[in-house]
């Protein structure tokens, strides 16, 4: 297994929602003309609290500067595990729980903070940049760790710090945090970035204008409804993340979609805004799902966490967890 | 592709048809065009190509990559990938009951939807279809597709999960279940399968290339690197594969996978497209965005740099086969150098790069020249007299038959160089005569004439420059009438007049010997002419007679005869007066010459020291007897000149092998291009310093050269040896020492060293008699000398035998 980790150097943002028409020229720029921009790692994470961005440091210079603009102190870097080998059992669970035990666990025994982004294509484990000899080090058993120079993947360099770590005992993670699970069905998507123009409309208006209709709607019908979206373009690659009322407004055959079509629940972490001092939080919900064989996406946002597992598993997985945040009392 | 940029492609067996996607499929066939209008619907490729536009395929929407179906199809089967991943199977064939029917329509769709980068077709299993995607967090990016499974989603998915997918109508057309699934959680940017297996395939992935061997997928073998669009394998050289990364390629060597053994020169713009061409090797096509011509690489004769820095020259070059920018191009595949290009606006060009042409004069007349795969020899037609006489060809006759390497009867050389050139022939006859006086001469004698020999006449005459003047009358002899006056002849005349040939070896003054000679070539009028100048006026008209009545004698030498013996001294005769103006009706030179000096005033011989069609060695001679020292000497200048002038080698007579030699010798090469004389003639007895002269060493190593260039290596050695010995400073320094075992030194070497040291050989196990003595211990370290396996006494060389 190989851990790239990444050359961009990230930064977390939150927009509060009555707040987000200041930053909205920067925001589409950065999703919509990116070759306008040096920006190669752009997200945008749509809750019912805020919006969450992350983005690099070339990318951050388009948003203005505004109190506004709630930054989380540290600058991140983005940790990518590649599968390496060409190894192909395709009963591999995939996503964060592929990574739960080799990378997120041992993080968390570490106490090192990890914030989650699962897109599309892939997971990254971004974690703060001053923290990460202390990643390397206690990765570098498990993984081939990689550099990613000017595009070109390089071994990293070690980084000499080899004292000092005394291997944890494994212990019982107990979930911490509340547990609430929205009633909407999610799928996670992608498109060709050669179509993007043709929705870009659309996704605008998803992304920056449907708020308060759908908001009207949604507490009417079904007060466990949430509004959740989430759009990235790292190095090229869109990914989306929607639930199934939104998915239907794209036209069909646009969205790339699997084969089998799943669906996924999401269960969302936190009751107070979590944070970003506190770790282990990822390791709680990954390590049951891992045990349990669930696939799962996960996305930490600003305030809280949020788990995607597929819509069969929803009942599992929220029993799971819910009888591990017993063992905390 | 996908509307913005159309691809080009060329059917791999039907040659004559190829593809255009963008939105959709277009083939055309291409059809030879005159000049003339073409048909309606067709389009102008080229001057004398069109294509006609044979059906157009817009079944396969969001078009990300086309492939061909590699085995021999009728019906133009195409691989098409899709935004979505989908890999589509198509036709542009018309015949609905193809033998394809079953496969056309058919989807390869993967389990998560991403677009589909790159295809390609197995060349070895034409069923198995590679598809590169872009990555998917729990999906494989390389897929390989065996198109004839059977396997459809029912099968493994249950009915209720397919919701999101399109409606397939054909269930039984969708294969979900790949062969191979390979590159988890990676991007696939380009794929090529390798030739040497079946099972190898050569990916681009995100950020590595990779092969992949599908006979154990647990392994692989990568490279990071950039550089991961486009690869591909060359079709003559199955280990040299070519990928690109933005504006740059880079050039790999499977079988030194670490780093690419080269990278092309960066190009401002990204590259779109870098191809092979099949028909021709180490030749790479290379098209940048908005560009509106193709470059070039010709890596001809780099087939693989060997060192880890040998960096190969590569040719670049350009072709501009149109004024608009180009989209996409394609290498024709069987017809050489063949490319066709397609512009944003859909207009085509169809041409063929133009090969360089490499020329090479081989060192006998022939020329050859080479272009692509055609090799042309131009060589004359039949015989051509030219040819024989070209001075090529005559130097390598006469070193075939060992021109100038006879060094005692050196006049024989002039036979050997085909005795066809009378310059020649004076050459080497003066060189023989030159060598045969120098051996005569006692070096010790008073005078030291024996230098003088080799410097030719002019010095010796200017030598004799000054010395008293002592007059002698010549009698005629057979003529009562008194003779002419000439100065009598000095030392110095003597040895010109031996070097002319007119009198041999001693101090013996008669013509005799020489005249019988000149009877026996049958040179009847140049004997009566020497016969004459002799004063032997009675011996000219024998001489003259003798000729008539040969066999091969013109009979008019009687009347030469009979007009000779009328000869009369009155100044105002008749007979004079009718020679002086007939004697110019006369084509024989040496006739002309004869009555020119019966006829002439004394002391004023114009008519004979100027007719130039007479040997130089035999007006020199008949100056150096008739002429006073002060004209003589005006006459030598003069004459010199003239022959330095004109190249004459008849001249050397005069100039001998001096720094005048080498001036004359010098216009006669510049004039006829004849190293091998000039070589030959300056080896024979040159001083050392004028070998030295850098014209003659020129000469001497553009011969060598010469031999060389011909492959006569034997030849060569000839020469060398000969020139060793006629200039020992050209010995070549030993080559072969035999050296001590413990101190390294040469034993030779230090032989000759020995003497320094004043300590003799005989305390160092020299043995027993002076005659043995050998040297036995090395002279360096005194050392014994390794003992013979059979008598065990220790080797050693002779003292003698040191230099």
């Amino acid at each position: 297994m190989e851990l790239h980790i990444l050359e961009h150097r990230l930064k977390v943002a939150s927009i509060a929602k009555e707040s987000v028409p200041l930053f909205t020229y920067g925001l589409i720029k950065l999703a919509f003309l990116s070759s306008k921009t040096r920006c190669k790692f752009f997200s945008l994470t749509e809750t019912p609290e805020d919006y969450t961005i992350i983005v690099d440091e070339e990318g951050f210079l388009e948003l203005p500067s505004s109190e506004q603009l709630s930054v989380a102190d540290a600058t991140w870097l983005a940790l990518n595990v590649v599968s390496g080998g060409g190894s192909f059992s395709s009963s591999q669970p995939i996503g964060v729980t592929k990574i739960a035990k080799s990378v997120i666990a041992p993080l968390a025994d570490q106490n090192i903070s990890v914030f989650m982004l699962s897109t599309y294509q892939t997971d990254f484990i971004l974690v703060r940049e001053r923290d990460l000899p202390f990643v390397t080090h206690t990765l570098a058993a498990e993984f081939t760790i990689l550099r990613v120079v000017n595009g070109e993947t390089v071994a990293a360099d070690s980084l000499g710090i080899t004292n000092g770590f005394v291997k944890p005992k494994m212990v019982q993670r107990p979930v911490i945090h509340p547990l609430s699970s929205p009633s909407n069905m999610f799928c996670v998507t992608s498109l060709d970035p050669d179509t993007l123009p043709t929705v870009a409309t659309l996704l605008m208006d998803v992304m920056f204008y449907s708020n308060g209709v759908k908001e009207a709607v949604v507490s009417n019908e079904d007060c466990g409804h949430i509004r959740f979206f989430s759009f990235s373009l790292i190095e090229g690659y869109i990914s989306l993340v929607m639930d199934v009322q939104t998915q239907q407004r794209f036209p069909n055959n646009l969205l790339f979609t699997s084969a089998s079509g799943e669906l996924w629940k999401m269960v969302r972490i936190g009751g107070q805004p979590l944070g970003f001092d506190e770790c282990g939080i990822v390791a709680q919900i990954s390590e049951p799902l891992a045990a349990a064989d669930i696939p799962a996406y996960y996305i930490s946002t600003f305030k809280f966490d949020h788990a995607l597992v597929p819509e069969e598993n929803i009942k599992g997985v929220i029993n799971a967890l819910k009888v591990s945040q017993a063992e905390k009392h | 592709m996908s509307g913005s940029k159309p691809d080009i492609l060329w059917a791999p067996h039907q040659v004559d048809r190829f593809v255009v996607c963008d939105s959709e499929l277009s083939l055309y066939q291409v059809e030879p065009a005159g000049s003339s209008e073409l048909k309606a619907g067709s389009l102008r490729l080229s001057e004398d190509t069109a294509a006609t536009l044979l059906s157009i395929n817009s079944d396969t929407p969001y078009m990300k990559c086309v492939a061909w179906y590699l085995s021999y199809d009728p019906e133009c089967l195409l691989a098409v990938g899709q935004a979505n991943g989908r890999v589509v199977l198509t036709s542009l064939g018309q015949d609905p009951n193809s033998k394809f029917k079953d496969l056309i329509g058919k989807e390869f769709v993967p389990k998560h939807a991403r677009q589909c980068n790159t295809l390609a077709w197995n060349p070895l299993d034409s069923n198995w279809l590679a598809a590169g995607l872009d990555k998917h967090r729990a999906d494989f990016s390389v897929l390989i597709w065996d198109i004839c499974s059977k396997y459809s989603p029912e099968a493994t998915v249950p009915l209720e999960k397919v919701r999101l997918s399109a409606g397939d109508p054909e269930a039984g057309l969708v294969v979900t279940k790949p062969l191979y699934e390979l590159g988890q959680n990676d991007a696939c940017l380009s794929l090529c399968w390798l030739p040497r297996d079946q099972k190898l395939l050569l990916a681009g992935m995100h950020r590595n290339l990779a092969i992949f061997d599908l006979r154990n997928t647990s392994q692989k073998m990568f490279v990071n690197t950039k550089a991961v669009q486009g690869v591909m394998v060359d079709p003559h050289f199955h280990d040299r594969v070519a990928s690109f990364y933005e504006g740059q390629v880079a050039i790999w060597d499977l079988r030194k996978f670490e780093k690419p053994v080269l990278t092309l020169t960066e190009q401002p713009k990204p590259l779109t497209k870098v191809a092979w061409c099949p028909t021709r090797t180490g030749l790479l096509a290379t098209l940048t965005r908005d560009s509106d011509i193709i470059r070039l690489y010709d890596m001809q004769h780099t087939p693989t740099p060997i060192g880890d820095e040998t960096e190969p020259t590569i040719i670049e070059r350009s072709v501009q086969p149109c004024d608009n920018y180009i989209a996409s191009f394609a290498w024709h595949p069987t017809s050489q150098n063949r490319m066709i290009v397609v512009t944003p606006n859909r207009v085509l060009s169809d041409f063929t790069v133009f090969e360089r042409i490499s020329l090479a004069w081989s060192p006998v007349t022939s020329l050859m020249w080479a272009c692509g795969r055609h090799l042309y020899e131009c060589t004359e037609e039949g015989r051509d007299p030219s040819l024989e006489k070209d001075i090529a060809t005559r130097m390598r006759l006469r070193a075939l038959s060992r021109y100038g390497l006879d060094t005692e009867q050196v006049w024989r050389n002039h036979v050997l160089a085909g005795n066809e050139d009378p310059q020649l022939k004076s050459l080497w006859y003066t060189l023989y005569f030159m060598k045969q006086y120098t051996e005569d001469l006692d070096p010790k004698a008073p005078g030291h004439k024996g230098s003088l020999v080799y410097a030719g006449i002019k010095t010796i005459v200017k030598s004799s420059l000054g010395m008293a003047e002592g007059g002698s009358r010549h009698s005629w002899s057979g003529a009562s009438e008194k003779p002419s006056e000439g100065p009598s002849l000095s030392e110095e005349r003597i040895l010109a007049l031996q070097l002319c040939g007119w009198i041999s070896k001693g101090t013996d003054v008669d013509v005799g010997p020489f005249l019988n000679s000149l009877v026996q070539e049958g040179e009847w009028e140049r004997a009566a002419a020497v016969a004459l100048f002799n004063l032997d006026i009675r011996r000219a008209i024998q001489i003259l007679n003798e000729g008539a009545s040969s066999e091969k004698g013109d009979l008019n030498l009687n009347v030469v005869a009979m007009a000779l013996s009328g000869y009369t001294d009155e100044k105002n005769s008749l007979w004079r007066e009718m020679c002086s103006t007939l004697r110019l009706q006369l084509s024989d030179p040496y006739l002309c010459v004869m009555f020119a000096f019966l006829t002439s005033e004394p002391g004023c011989y114009d008519g004979v020291l100027y007719e130039k069609k007479v040997a130089v060695r035999d007006r020199v001679a008949f100056a150096c007897k008739f002429l006073s020292d002060a004209q003589l000497n005006r006459y030598i200048e003069k004459l010199t000149n003239e022959m330095k002038e004109a190249g004459n080698l008849e001249g050397i007579l005069l100039t001998g092998l001096t720094k005048d030699g080498v001036d004359l010798m010098e216009s006669y090469v510049d004039r006829t291009g004849d190293v091998q004389t000039a070589s030959y003639c300056m080896l024979q007895g040159s001083p050392l310093d004028v070998l030295k002269d850098e014209r003659v060493q020129y000469w001497i190593e553009n011969y060598r050269n010469l031999l060389d260039a011909w492959r006569f290596w034997h030849k060569r050695a000839e020469f060398d040896i000969h020139r060793s010995k006629l200039d020992p400073s050209s010995k070549p320094l030993a080559q072969v020492f035999v050296s001590c075992n413990f101190c390294g030194k040469s034993i030779s070497y230090s032989c000759s060293a020995v003497p320094h040291q004043g300590r003799g050989f005989s305390q160092y196990g020299v043995s027993g008699s002076p005659t043995k003595s050998k040297v036995t211990s090395c002279p360096g370290c005194r050392k014994p000398l390794p003992r013979c396996a059979l008598c065990l006494i220790n080797m050693g060389t002779p003292v003698s035998s040191c230099p």
